[in-house]
C-alpha cells in the first residue's frame, strides 16, 4: 500500500471543523468519490474533529491518499494529546457518551467509513484512523 | 443582526427559514436564536426549515434542529424539515441520527401544504 501525504489541518477551535470538512471534501471529490460517499466521509470527519475538540481540546488531522493494487483510497488520521479513551469497546457503543454529546461520533463514523482503527493511551492521547476506498463502477 | 446566510421569512402565519450550505457551529446556534425570536415576533403557527442546500448534517447540527423543533412546539408551533438531500438522508441514517417526531417533507412546497392543512384542521376542531 502506497501512501502520499496530502495535507494536514490543525484542530483547535470550532471554526476548524469547517476547514477540515472543506479540505476533505475537495480531496475526496477530486479523487472521484460520488456525492453520497463524499457526504459520508465529510460527516464522519466532522464527528471525529468534534471529538478532538470536545475531549482533547486540540489536535491535528492528517490526510493521505492511498493506492492499493491500483485502487485509490483516502486515509484520515486524527491525533490528539488528550486524556485518552479508558475503554475503547465502551466508547464504540452507540449511545454511550462521556462528553455530553449524542454518543454517535465513533460508532457512527465507523459505519460511514470502510475501515477504522483506534489507538489510545491514558494521559498520552488518542489516534483514530479511518479509510474509505474508491470502488470502480 | 441576523447571522450570515440564514434567511428568516414570514409567510402568512408561518416562518420559512433557509439554512446555509455549510454553517459553522456558531451559525447553527444563531439560527435557533433567530427562529425563536421570529416565532415570538410574528406569532407564527409553524416553521418550515429548508435544508435543501445543506451538504453536511452532523450530530451537532441534527441535535440543534431537534431541539429547535421542541422549543417551537412549546411555543405552540409545528416544525417541518424540508428538502433533505438524498446523500444527507443516507448519511444521517447510517450515522444513527433520529429526528424524533419532526415531520419531514421532500420540498418547501409540500412542507407548506402539510402545515396549512394541519392548521386548518386545528381551526375546524
Amino acid at each position: 500500500m502506497r501512501h502520499s501525504c496530502e495535507e494536514s489541518v490543525c484542530i483547535g477551535s470550532e471554526g476548524d471543523i469547517i476547514t477540515v470538512r472543506k479540505t476533505v471534501r475537495d480531496v475526496a471529490t477530486s479523487l472521484g468519490f460520488g456525492v453520497t460517499d463524499v457526504t459520508r466521509i465529510v460527516t464522519a470527519v466532522s464527528e471525529l474533529t468534534r471529538n478532538i475538540l470536545c475531549f482533547a481540546g486540540s489536535g491535528v488531522m492528517v490526510l493521505n491518499i492511498l493506492d492499493k493494487d491500483g485502487g485509490a483510497g483516502i486515509e484520515l488520521i486524527f491525533e490528539d494529546k488528550g486524556p485518552g479513551i479508558p475503554d475503547i469497546e465502551l466508547a464504540m457503543k452507540v449511545g454511550y457518551t462521556s462528553g455530553g454529546g449524542l454518543g454517535l461520533g465513533l460508532p457512527g463514523a465507523k459505519r460511514l467509513m470502510d475501515e477504522m482503527e483506534i489507538y489510545s493511551e491514558i494521559n498520552k492521547g488518542t489516534t483514530v484512523i479511518v479509510r474509505k476506498w474508491l470502488r470502480s463502477g | 443582526m441576523p447571522a450570515e446566510g440564514i434567511s428568516v421569512i414570514k409567510v402568512r402565519n408561518l416562518l420559512l427559514v433557509t439554512v446555509p450550505a455549510n454553517p459553522d457551529d456558531e451559525t447553527v446556534s444563531m439560527m435557533q436564536d433567530e427562529v425563536l425570536k421570529a416565532m415570538e415576533k410574528y406569532e407564527s403557527k409553524g416553521l418550515v426549515l429548508d435544508i435543501s442546500t445543506v451538504e453536511t448534517l452532523d450530530s451537532f447540527f441534527a441535535r440543534t434542529i431537534v431541539e429547535t423543533a421542541q422549543m417551537v412546539a412549546i411555543m405552540g408551533g409545528r416544525t417541518v424539515i424540508a428538502g433533505m438531500r438524498s446523500s444527507v438522508a443516507i448519511t444521517a441514517t447510517q450515522l444513527g441520527l433520529t429526528f424524533g417526531k419532526i415531520t419531514t417533507a421532500l420540498d418547501v412546497d409540500r412542507a407548506l401544504d402539510i402545515l396549512e392543512s394541519s392548521l386548518s384542521e386545528r381551526k375546524s376542531q
